[in-house]
């Protein structure tokens, strides 16, 4: 299958994954606790103090071994094979939650009046993000025969079922379960993927229009969501505070406070309730709080770096299949990572939306540590050539490339 | 597509990453580096919480056969505290519906009508016991404040001494107010970094904790069943007569120590609002100066005994009336016998307005008129050494009053005249009795006092390092022919049975007449009645001093109805304090 021969994996995507982990653990564990006595003296539950911690040390373990599987045991090319129904499987997942929370089953999990979640007992599974990765490896594959067949850019053959697909999975995601973040991260996935497909430009910049004339209608038809976008407008003009504007205020107050070096791990005021979803969606604030300029500027270092080497693995791809399923992790892990920290800056409007492997939460990690794991994997059969004609500037500051030599420019 | 194409949407998307990671980088050092001092001013003012820590205000406590006891107590009542933000609206109602109907302090409209409100108290007082039953009902963000109240189990016990507290905490009149200062004790300050829910975290360098300091335990020499009888006996004797007020004082007479102060009627300190208005609260025996009108011959004729200008034999010629300044000023008592040269003892028992004029004649050195230098000497007396119309130090809040200036204004002569049977002057209870008991104890005005001390560790020390006055005024020759006559002033009190034999009483009488209009009603229709008097082991010293006085508004009342208050306790006392007969 791969023209290229085996080589090693990219360690620097394999310890940012795994450093990534690490200090989102270490996090969790300082503020879990102040997390579990807001909850039990607001809200009355009974939340161990080490139950957030414990809950996160549970999900890294499912995700190293989801890791793990996709990087060294499942080959993507059976993946592959069953791109077709995976993604049936998960439409009809999405779809099944629609009907059990419809019919108000105990088996949806609902919160603040959005049905995310299977409840399976002990665990819970968000379809969502399944989706996401279904999504990836149906796209490749469906991208990668139409282009064989020479059918791209065509109505019937192309256009009809694609956006069939991708219609589906945004109408269930978004309007289903009123998940706008997972919506945002499927539509940079579906415009990553068709950016590398060959479609001619003009059916690419009319869909991107068309996107943007829809989302535009969507945000304007919906009070809720007009009301985040007032309550941006209202903090970056520095108007009177307001229910709607106390999040994004929180956040900026946690990573205003952080300065240069942070206050230290433990000494987080913010996470003591201020802050609203301190451990999931809003963890970048308490880690800018925590580490200060220096170490939100290593994260983001850490995440720019892990999103650069991933393109490089894509760059390097020959096979059009394989690297399209790295355009595709690539576009999902930079929407999850910019849509989240610039709506903690206050840069866009508040989305929901987790930072991949830092967050609080199960089945998110697991996904995308198993995509990143299958972008690993297939790291280890990138083409000499066209790291050797890379751009400099994509190398700088990656110390100890095998391929590449400082002193050697093109 | 074309191999040398692709390269160039690899750089889009590395564009992509570069830039939008740069513009969050920028967007991060404006946040953290530039605003970080205001982001800092913003999270101080959400997280600091700063208290005050409420000390405990001290008991009050009198004493029982010598004992603490406590008549002045705190409760814990406790408060409900919501933050609007958190808490749902239907869960505080539900929550006041089932427990504090009662105690409901705010509306929760207006409440929950404000925005950005993050703390407000719901209800108040309420006891321990349905506090307890709501921190179990464990209502979500619903928190209980603790807060003290007074509560006062002898109920309405000397509630004219001891005064109250409103319902800010600050104590008001009597002991409460005047003491105020040393039972609220100091608050403590609490500045610390909280959570959302105001926990104070240990997170944060500049927590500080000053601990609040608790109000003094005072205990007040008052003998609380003494009070209590002497209280019972004044209501008493109001119930009889058609006085309205009563006011009692009892002093040991040879340390100043106040054991019983009465001030009729009460009210109710704990629900102290009800009353017809606020001369209920006044102690009328610190605070009110006023005339005691012929208790004060005692004064005058101590005085020219003590100059050595009279003794109790001394006679002069009553006609029944003096004319001075022009005035014409009466004895009350016009019985023919008293006609004619009759002796200051007499003078005493009749209360003969001449009399006590004639000693002034007698202090200036002229039997025949007032001088200049029998103002001057009255005053002196008076004034310098008994004190009258001065502050005595009492611990609690008392008035100055007045005592007419011996060479200024007008008609001195008859302003003195009228000073020695205790008029045209204005002094207070707690003075009059202070200068009683030097006229009869020997000689000795010391400061009258209501405090035993502070009690702490069950150890009472004293309130003050300040040594008390302790003025020898008299010599003990005219303090004994003072008390000869005081005693012989009760004569018909012994023949009537009241005075029983084995014990020295005597007293003195007094009826003032009311100013109205600025001037003396001669009518008589509205009178104040005064009676002071001592109860002693025959042959020996006093032991206390009694002062009574009885008013009503538009009534008459004579020193004859205080002196039957009088009577009732003084054998109340010697009964209660076991005083044994003489031999």
């Amino acid at each position: 299958m791969h023209k290229n021969r085996k080589h090693k994996s990219d360690l620097i995507i394999l310890f940012a994954t795994l450093g990534l982990m690490a200090l989102g653990l270490i996090v969790i564990y300082a503020i879990g606790p102040m997390r579990a006595n807001v909850l039990n003296s607001t809200y009355g539950t009974d939340y161990d103090p080490n139950s957030f911690f414990l809950g996160q040390l549970r999900s890294v373990i499912l995700s190293l071994a989801a890791f793990f599987l996709a990087f060294k045991v499942i080959p993507y090319k059976y993946l592959q094979k069953y791109a077709k129904p995976l993604m049936i499987a998960a439409i009809l997942m999405s779809a099944i939650l629609w009907v059990l929370a419809k019919a108000g089953s105990s088996l949806a999990k609902c919160e603040l009046g959005e049905c995310r979640w299977f409840n399976l007992g002990v665990v819970s599974f968000q379809p969502a993000e399944f989706l996401k990765l279904a999504l990836i490896v149906y796209l490749a594959d469906f991208l990668t025969r139409k282009k064989t067949e020479g059918n791209i850019g065509k109505w019937r053959e192309f256009w009809l079922p694609f956006l069939i697909v991708c219609g589906a999975s945004l109408a269930l995601v978004v309007v289903a379960q009123g998940d706008l973040g997972s919506g945002v991260a499927l539509i940079a996935i579906i415009f990553g993927m068709m950016l590398m497909s060959g479609i001619p430009a003009r059916q690419y910049l009319i869909m991107i229009a068309v996107v943007l004339v829809v989302s535009v209608a969507a945000v304007a038809t919906s009070s809720h969501r007009m009301q985040r976008v007032d309550a941006w407008i209202a903090t970056l003009t520095g108007s009177e505070s307001t229910d709607s504007t106390y999040h994004i205020e929180n956040a900026m107050m946690a990573i205003g406070v952080g300065g240069f070096f942070g206050v230290g791990i433990g000494n987080s005021v913010q996470a003591t309730g201020y802050l609203p979803e301190s451990i999931n969606d809003s963890v970048f604030a308490i880690m800018g709080e925590t580490f200060g300029f220096v170490g939100l500027f290593l994260i983001i270092a850490i995440f720019g770096l892990m999103l650069l080497r991933i393109l490089k693995v894509a760059e390097g791809t020959s096979e059009s299949n394989n690297r399209l399923f790295v355009i595709g992790v690539f576009s999902w892990m930079l929407a999850q990572v910019v849509v989240n920290i610039m709506a903690m800056t206050s840069l866009i409007p508040v989305t929901g939306i987790t930072l991949p492997l830092l967050s609080y939460g199960g089945t998110s990690m697991i996904f995308i540590a198993f995509a990143i794991g299958l972008v690993l994997q297939l790291s280890c059969y990138t083409s000499r050539e066209v790291i050797a004609n890379e751009d400099i500037s994509s190398r700088r500051g990656v110390r100890g490339s095998r391929y590449s030599s400082r002193r050697r420019s093109s | 597509m074309s191999q040398n194409k692709q390269p160039t949407k690899y750089q889009i998307l590395r564009s992509i990453v570069l830039v939008a990671l740069a513009i969050i980088v920028v967007r991060l050092f404006f946040i953290q580096i530039v605003e970080h001092q205001s982001w800092v001013a913003k999270a101080d003012a959400q997280h600091t919480l700063l208290e005050t820590i409420t000390p405990k205000r001290g008991e009050v406590y009198m004493l029982d056969k010598g004992d603490p006891v406590a008549i002045v107590l705190n409760q814990s009542t406790y408060q409900i505290v919501i933050d609007p933000a958190v808490t749902e609206k239907s869960v505080i109602e539900d929550v006041m519906k089932e427990y504090a109907k009662d105690y409901q302090a705010a509306d929760l409209d207006e409440i929950y009508g404000q925005e950005g409100l993050r703390y407000a108290i719901v209800a108040k007082n309420i006891p321990r016991t349905t506090a307890e039953k709501i921190a179990e009902s464990g209502a979500p963000a619903v928190w209980l404040k603790k807060t003290n109240q007074r509560v006062y189990p002898e109920g309405e016990l000397a509630s004219g001494l001891l005064g109250f507290v409103n319902a800010d905490g600050v104590g008001q009149y009597g002991v409460e107010g005047s003491l105020g200062n040393l039972l609220a004790g100091k608050e403590g300050l609490l500045k610390t970094t909280a959570d959302i829910n105001k926990v104070a975290l240990s997170i944060g360098n500049d927590n500080i904790k000053i601990p609040a300091e608790d109000g003094k335990n005072i205990v007040l020499s008052i003998d609380r069943s003494l009070e209590k009888g002497v209280e019972d006996l004044a209501l008493a004797e109001i119930d009889k007569t058609a006085a309205t007020n009563a006011s009692v004082l009892v002093m040991e007479a040879n340390t100043g120590k106040v054991v019983a102060m009465a001030n009729l009627p009460n009210y109710n300190p704990s629900d102290y609002g009800n009353v017809a208005d606020a001369s209920a609260y006044v102690n009328y025996t610190t605070e009110v100066p006023y005339e005691p009108a012929s208790v004060c011959k005692n004064f005058a004729f101590s005085a020219a005994i003590n100059e050595g200008v009279m003794l109790p034999s001394t006679t002069y010629f009553n006609q029944g009336y003096e004319i001075v300044d022009g005035w014409k000023i009466q004895n009350a008592e016009q019985r023919s016998i008293l006609y004619g040269t009759i002796d200051m003892k007499t003078a005493l028992y009749w209360s003969l307005n001449t009399g006590s004029i004639h000693a002034l004649k007698l202090l200036g050195g002229n039997p025949n008129s007032i001088t200049q230098a029998g103002r001057e000497k009255l005053y002196d007396y008076y004034y310098n050494k008994f004190r009258l119309g001065r502050a005595t130090g009492i611990e609690i809040i008392e008035a100055e009053g007045f005592i007419p200036d011996p060479n200024e204004g007008w008609g001195r002569d008859s302003v003195y005249a009228n000073m020695t049977f205790g008029q045209n002057l204005g002094i207070t209870m707690i003075q009059t009795a202070t200068a009683f008991s030097a006229v009869v104890n020997g000689g000795y005005w010391r400061t009258p006092t209501v405090v035993e001390g502070i009690l702490a560790n069950n150890k009472i020390e004293p309130l003050t390092s300040e040594a008390p006055v302790e003025d020898k005024i008299l010599s003990d020759e005219t303090s004994a022919m003072m008390r000869d006559m005081l005693v012989n002033n009760r004569n018909y009190k012994v023949r009537a049975g009241i005075d029983r034999a084995g014990y020295a009483v005597g007293g003195k009488s007094g009826t003032a007449q009311v100013i109205k209009d600025g001037a003396y009603d001669d009518t008589m229709s509205e009178t104040v009645g005064t009676y002071i008097g001592f109860v002693a082991t025959e042959g020996e010293l006093p032991k206390y001093i009694i002062m009574a006085k009885m008013w009503g508004e538009g009534h008459y009342l004579d020193g004859g109805i205080a002196s039957n208050l009088f009577d009732t306790v003084s054998n109340y006392l010697i009964d209660y304090y076991k005083i044994k007969p003489g031999a």
